[in-house]
């Protein structure tokens, strides 16, 4: 800077009494020129990538909503993703347990019929080309909207069916109006009043109108001494919330062990544990039984931002290379649940599942048979989990299993 | 050093671009972001619930920023998402926080909705959790002989309660219970509030 | 003049500087991008996950479901799919208990060491003792049908006449899933592997145990199998009526403990020891099952003689004080034949 005092580099100047400072040119070293110009680079191509996703992702998006509008393609789609696990991928059913699809009495009813099975569900046996069926089917109210109900039901009419009807998004709308709130249609004998010349239908088994006993009412509702309510938390029909689960649906037996569990210390939860210490055995089962008997319509969304196309492969034909089976080969087709020990998965919440799975994989939940869900998370990515908690929780919600103890509750909704 | 005019110039101009890139800028940005369908401003109960929860310094031990399954196991932990800029639009000042002695809040009114529930929790954490560190806030509830018609009574284990009568919350306890529970961020994220269009997040998914 | 020299000498020198930084800092970028595509950079300075090692795997890998082609051959390999993961639907006149193929080779036929049927496909037509004569792939599926099927309580009481298009589903599901498998090579991974004879023989007292505490969650305690809410078998039976018959081969118990061995409890191949192993297949086929198709007109002792001898299986010996492979009664109707309608008859 100071051009007066400018001297030779190099040449060695003793500091006298009128020493100057002064700075000789050192040009800044090539390498970190380099490197900053690699850095400005990098910047800008990243920018630009990021430009160039959002384009990608709009055309991603358009794509989507231009291939949801594709109404054959839809219900095709529609039927192998919702219907294909139980009623199989050509609608032959399964023998003895789920009711064909072709040429069945109800498919051949138009897809008028079809959309309002779907919208309600079934509990109770049926008849179907002459086999009965002990119908447990979920309601695909919450999982599918209008217009996906009306596809399908028009897919499902067409291709197994026959007929020609298609049914538009607006009647499916006004169905579902109509039927809002009904709960599940009671087999087939109740089916019959939608469905002309439908051959005789097996009755509905009498169900004892089991009152709830009122010191469970009061345990899931206010609480009893030392113990919160149950709804406060789980919700008033146990359809649970973020990672506190939901209930509804799951066996009387699962429900049992687990809340055994929590009580003995063997699984860990401490809001859980002291909430059991204070249960004795009879209330415990009443618990159970009630929440087994409830049929709620799922409140689950897909939220943890996992690939549902994976966590349907998870769930439906498992990776076998990571040596992780089908979630469905023990927990039931659709995720129902089987016995005491393979808890029903359709519907429960997303982020549930996915702690669950972190705590078998960190050994913090120990309580699975065998040590299976342990040796199965720990193979699981994290991707995978959360991948497969979304698919489950895009499910529709199972049927009650056990509809001997369904019981609704008066007042219970307010809690929801 | 004889040329202050260019000096000062040239340093304000610097002032001013830090100024722009660093305040202004980010602050345009700030404002573009929508409030997400799903949340709702607080109500009355609630804000004096957050101003309790300022003053009690909650925010010295337990964060409200779930983070991304990238940087930490959040999802897992039950948090839920990573927050969004938008996820604050009636947080003033923000409660961030920047330690987690405690578990992270900002969707504590999901993943334990029970009002009992919390009122023990605040009365005595270690009536719950034996290990827990949190300290226990007994100056937000009052020892009554019998509760009133109008008095919530706290629900509490053995050996955790007075000898005799019962716990009540007092207004302060039940204001910051209502802002607790009132911390939902479980909508879905607005699209536009994601970083590369949510494009990069849904590729690392899968 | 000089100073001149010397500006132009400057400029040269920046200009040339600029040149070098511009180069340098290129050649950095293009030496970074390189290094990012080889896969040298740590995943954690990349933030990308490394690639899954598709090769992974020593056994052969069949095509994936999405890779059916369309057209009537595709559709021949999903009917034949079908028909392997939901036999008692899709072939259900043929099918005289609650098990598909897919129960026993698991993942629908692809599992190493389940009997895989990429693995089986080029083996065929093969010479077999079971039968001493050579069995084509249809004879051998036919061969599943009234063993492993049990056909003889079904509908049609036999397997599918020769012919069927049971058969060409199926085999065109094999062919598929066989694509790029070499022919007549016995290949790593088929069959459902060998477990080495122990020291101590095997036992079903020591089996039931075993079966108490590794297989009774999912197959239940009677070894009945379990179903869902709708009554659909989820876990299958091992024994009794709803089970193979005497003449399958997973009646014997050297198979029946090789697939256990190498495939059991789902998820955890490989959990039990050998000598487990041996002791569960023997306490699961210990029990009474529907009778050997091939019985006919003799006595269980002339069966076992003719087809039996020199088996590892309980089959004609006393268990337990009763005679094993009197077969167990035969269903009222046949299994899946239609109900009777609803409401009065036309007698009433």
């Amino acid at each position: 800077m100071t051009r007066i005092n400018k001297q030779k580099p190099g040449k060695i100047v003793k500091p006298g009494e009128d020493f100057e400072p002064w700075e000789s040119h050192n040009p800044v070293p090539l390498p970190v020129i380099w490197i900053a110009v690699a850095l400005g680079i990098w910047g800008t191509a990243l920018l630009l990538q990021e430009q160039d996703s959002k384009v990608v992702a709009q055309a991603e998006r358009e794509a989507g909503e231009a291939a949801a509008h594709d109404a054959a393609e839809g219900g095709a789609a529609l039927f192998l993703a919702n219907c294909s696990t139980c009623h199989q991928p050509n609608g032959a059913g399964v023998r003895l347990a789920v009711p064909p699809l072709q040429d069945s009495e109800f498919a051949k009813a138009g897809p008028g019929v079809v959309a309002q099975i779907l919208l309600r569900g079934i509990d109770g046996p049926i008849r179907v080309k002459g086999f009965t069926y002990d119908g447990h089917m979920p309601s695909f109210a919450e999982a599918l909207d209008d217009a996906e109900v009306a596809q399908l039901a028009s897919y499902v009419g067409a291709r197994f069916g026959g007929g020609e009807t298609v049914l538009a998004p607006a009647e499916v709308a006004q169905l579902r109006m109509t039927h809002s709130g009904s709960g599940s249609w009671q087999g087939g004998a109740e089916l019959a009043s939608l469905v002309a010349d439908l051959p005789p239908q097996p009755p509905m088994p009498a169900t004892a109108e089991a009152g709830l006993d009122p010191a469970i009412s009061d345990l899931i509702f206010a609480g009893k001494g030392d113990v919160w309510s149950c709804a406060s938390c789980h919700g008033g029909l146990g359809q649970g919330a973020e990672n506190t689960p939901r209930l509804a649906g799951l066996s009387q037996g699962y429900i049992t062990k687990q809340l055994h569990d929590f009580r003995q210390g063997e699984r860990h939860n401490e809001h859980m544990s002291f909430v059991a210490k204070g249960l004795d055995d009879a209330e415990i089962d009443g618990l159970a039984a009630y929440y087994a008997g409830l049929r709620v319509d799922s409140t689950a969304q897909p939220a943890l931002g996992g690939d549902l196309a994976r966590g349907e492969q998870i769930a439906l034909q498992g990776d076998w290379g990571l040596g992780v089976p089908a979630c469905f080969s023990c927990h039931g087709p659709s995720g129902f649940g089987v016995g005491a020990e393979f808890p029903a998965l359709a519907a429960q919440q997303p982020a549930y599942v996915a702690s669950q799975l972190a705590a078998w994989a960190g050994g913090h939940r120990n309580n699975s048979p065998l040590g299976l869900m342990d040796r199965i998370s720990e193979a699981l990515p994290e991707a995978d989990r959360r991948a497969v908690s979304d698919y489950l929780a895009s499910l529709p919600a199972v049927p009650a299993p056990e509809p001997q103890a369904m019981a609704r509750i008066e007042g219970g909704e307010d809690e929801l | 050093m004889n040329r202050y005019l260019p000096l000062v110039l040239i340093a304000l101009g610097i002032l001013a671009f830090a100024t722009l890139m660093l305040v202004i800028a980010p602050g345009v940005q700030i404002a573009q972001h929508a409030v997400p369908k799903g949340l709702n401003p607080y109500s009355e109960q609630e804000s004096r619930g957050r101003e309790q929860y300022v003053s009690l310094g909650c925010v010295y031990c337990h964060s409200q920023q779930p983070r991304s399954p990238d940087q930490a196991p959040d999802v897992e932990r039950g948090w839920g998402r990573p927050s969004v800029a938008g996820d604050y639009v009636f947080d003033q000042p923000h409660q961030l926080g920047t330690m987690r002695t405690g578990p992270d809040l900002l969707n504590v009114g999901v993943r334990l909705p029970s009002e009992s529930w919390h009122l023990t929790h605040l009365y005595q954490p270690r009536a719950i959790f034996g290990w827990s560190i949190m300290p226990a806030y007994p100056y937000l509830f009052e020892e009554k002989a019998e509760a009133g018609p109008e008095d919530t009574v706290v629900v509490l284990p053995k050996g955790f309660g007075p000898e005799s009568g019962v716990v009540v919350a007092r207004q302060a306890a039940l204001d910051l219970t209502a802002y607790l529970l009132a911390l939902d961020r479980t909508y879905p994220v607005p699209e536009d509030a994601l970083r590369d269009d949510g494009y990069a997040d849904r590729e690392s998914g899968s | 003049m000089s100073s001149e020299h010397h500006d132009d000498a400057g400029q040269g020198r920046s200009a040339k500087r600029l040149i070098f930084a511009a180069g340098g800092g290129l050649a950095l970028v293009a030496i970074g991008a390189l290094m990012l595509e080889a896969g040298w950079v740590p995943g954690w300075i990349s933030g990308r996950a490394p690639a899954p090692d598709v090769a992974e795997s020593a056994y052969f890998q069949p095509p994936s479901e999405a890779e059916i082609p369309d057209g009537p051959f595709g559709e021949a390999v999903k009917r034949g799919r079908d028909i392997f993961m939901n036999t008692s639907t899709n072939a259900g006149d043929y099918v005289g208990n609650g098990l598909t193929c897919a129960n026993c080779h698991l993942d629908g036929g692809r599992q190493p060491m389940s009997a895989p049927m990429w693995a089986a496909y080029g083996r065929y037509p093969m010479y077999r003792a079971k039968n001493d004569q050579i069995n084509t792939m249809e004879d051998r599926v036919m061969g599943c049908f009234t063993f492993s099927m049990n056909a003889q309580h079904s509908v049609a009481g036999g397997p599918p006449p020769h012919g069927s298009d049971i058969y060409r589903d199926l085999e065109s599901y094999f062919y598929w899933l066989a694509t790029g498998a070499p022919t007549n090579v016995l290949m790593e991974g088929s069959g459902f592997g060998k477990v080495a004879k122990t020291e101590l023989g095997y036992s079903p007292e020591r089996g039931e145990q075993v079966f108490a505490a590794n297989c009774a969650v999912c197959h239940g305690p009677d070894g009945q199998g379990q179903t869902d809410a709708n009554g659909r078998i989820v876990f299958p039976p091992l024994w009794g009526p709803n089970s193979y018959n005497w003449g399958a081969g997973m009646a014997r118990i050297d198979t029946a403990a090789a697939f256990v061995k190498n495939n059991m409890p789902l998820s955890q191949p490989g959990k039990l020891t050998d000598q487990e192993a041996w002791d569960v297949a023997a306490y699961i086929d210990s029990h009474e099952r529907p009778k050997d198709a091939r019985q006919g007109e003799m006595t269980v002792e002339q069966t076992r003689q003719r087809f039996h001898d020199g088996d590892e299986t309980y089959y004609g010996q006393q268990v337990n004080g009763a005679l094993l492979g009197v077969g167990t009664p035969g269903p009222e109707r046949p299994v899946g034949a239609p109900e009777l309608p609803i409401g009065p008859t036309p007698l009433e």
